[in-house]
């Protein structure tokens, strides 16, 4: 069991999401960066898509009465185990009454927390990722609070100490042309890729809204179109947002581009005033990316003999 | 890369493809999405996680690093014999025409409150997509007259039941939360419930009447 001594900005519990439900409104959610979650995973004999704590900008406070074997990734963070410096990307063994305390991120935005046999909350159309917007699924539907009591299960695996040295996210991110590519004026499709945008202070897991040059879309009025992760739309003010995990499933406004699943996991990890750029790639080129990010990741983690 | 509108394929009729990220196939269906959402679901193409509705168009979202479904054109072509679907539902949903809106609209269509109201209780409005949030129907069928923009200042709490138009279509909010939808009235139906499989009441292709209470 987890007891949460003090909650972090917003903890929430998150597995790989619940696909098959999006013609009923439902998005499939989960993990934001789910290369960070796999490898917390792996490094303490999880299965992938075992739930784990997806921690934002400052984590929390957790009690283990009973130890626990854990692993913290993604954003850098600052813990304390029982006071002492806790590394990122590592197998760790709590102790019995142990305390683990998880600071600000210094670099990145999300944290992610495996303990040994997963988050055992109750599942809710197939998957125990929290959905905000409605409520439901994770931990009550809710970020953590004090006092609340996580259950976790049995830990299996191969109970081996592992490190994780893991190329991150190189700039630009990587798209491809959106739907609506074509109604946009020259000059915007030009700033898109020649200009920086700045990430504003408008990021959650629903989308992050982008400022830079306008993106004057020049087409007409569309009707409700079905959109994923990682769309870049264009409302009237020209204004970019990119859709996040828990966006709707259809959207109104014109999709310039979209940003490859390959990179999904490094716009996780953006924050308020990081600037980022696009650059477009082809289709081969986007499911190329895919496979090498599979590769590193099974690559990314040293065990300890 | 040049600015290419992302075009990959072009079927047989319509149904054109385009790419959405490397993830999704956007099918140009028109009139016909409902009946080859249906059939594309019922078809459990390889490769393809599931099929997404909207206006006018479908969405195939495909397992990460998937390429194209090979034959997809040919299948899509292939869908045009007569409809083999499971049965659709028709829905009741009873509503207390007490919206905020309702005057307004019944003066801009030219009606009475009483005649309006008989009017909407008159239609079968049919589940054409699910979106904006878990559970809410766009239902289609209404009147040119009651074909309205949305409002151009938003509310930023619409409780959850109301029943509303806007853009052509007819909805109901399943949970509250902000809208620009012209609000004609509340119902206490159960639109969606997480823990019911499936969780939304409505499925496209199903048909709705509302009954005043």
């Amino acid at each position: 069991m987890i007891e949460v001594v003090k909650a972090g900005m917003q903890d929430l519990v998150m597995d790989l999401g619940r696909p098959g439900y999006r013609a009923q409104g439902v998005p499939e959610g989960g993990a934001a960066d789910v290369e960070a979650m796999i490898l917390a995973n792996r490094l303490v004999g999880n299965p992938d898509r075992a739930a784990v704590l997806e921690l934002l900008l400052r984590g929390p406070t957790l009690r283990f009465p009973g130890g626990g074997r854990v692993a913290l990734t993604g954003a850098e963070m600052q813990a304390r185990c029982n006071g002492k410096p806790m590394p990122c990307g590592r197998t760790l063994e709590i102790p019995p009454g142990g305390e683990l305390e998880m600071g600000q991120a210094s670099k990145g935005l999300r944290g992610y927390l495996a303990v040994a046999g997963g988050i055992d909350s109750q599942p809710v159309l197939g998957s125990r990722a929290t959905f905000l917007p409605s409520g439901f699924g994770g931990w009550q539907g809710r970020a953590l609070r004090a006092d609340d009591r996580l259950p976790f299960g049995v830990a299996g695996g191969h109970g081996k100490k592992g490190v994780i040295s893991f190329a991150g996210c190189k700039a630009p991110l990587r798209i491809l042309p959106g739907p609506q590519l074509a109604g946009f004026a020259d000059a915007a499709l030009k700033a898109l890729t020649a200009d920086a945008f700045n990430v504003s202070t408008d990021v959650n897991r629903l989308g992050l809204r982008l400022t830079g040059p306008a993106l004057g879309y020049q087409g007409g009025a569309l009707p409700s179109q079905a959109v994923l992760p990682g769309a870049i739309q264009v409302p009237p003010d020209g204004q970019p947002i990119v859709l996040g995990w828990d966006g709707p499933v259809t959207g109104g406004y014109p999709v310039i581009a979209a940003i490859i699943a390959a990179d999904l996991s490094c716009l996780a990890q953006l924050r308020p005033d990081n600037h980022l750029r696009f650059s477009f790639v082809t289709l081969e080129e986007a499911h190329a990316a895919w496979r090498k990010r599979q590769q590193d990741m099974d690559e990314a983690i040293a065990w300890a003999a | 890369m040049s600015a290419t509108n992302g075009r990959v394929a072009v079927s047989r009729e319509t149904v054109l493809l385009r790419w959405l990220s490397d993830r999704g196939l956007c099918l140009a269906t028109g009139e016909r999405t409902v009946e080859f959402y249906r059939r594309l679901t019922a078809s459990r193409l390889p490769g393809v996680v599931e099929v997404v509705p909207a206006d006018g168009m479908l969405l195939l979202v495909l397992a990460p690093g998937m390429p194209m479904p090979a034959g997809l054109p040919e299948l899509l072509d292939g869908l045009n014999g007569p409809p083999e679907m499971e049965p659709t539902m028709e829905h009741c949903i009873p509503v207390r025409f007490d919206g905020e809106d309702l005057p307004a609209i019944a003066g801009q269509a030219g009606y009475a409150e009483e005649g309006l109201i008989e009017l909407l209780c008159s239609l079968t409005l049919g589940v054409k997509f699910l979106g904006f949030q878990p559970g809410f129907a766009y239902l289609d069928g209404l009147p040119p007259k009651l074909h309205l923009p949305r409002r151009p200042n938003p509310r930023k709490h619409v409780p959850a039941g109301s029943v509303a138009l806007a853009g052509g279509y007819c909805g109901i909010y399943p949970l509250a939360g902000p809208g620009g939808w012209h609000l004609l009235g509340t119902t206490e139906a159960m639109l969606f419930d997480p823990a019911a499989d499936p969780p939304a009441r409505f499925r496209p292709g199903d048909t709705v009447k509302l009954v005043a209470t």
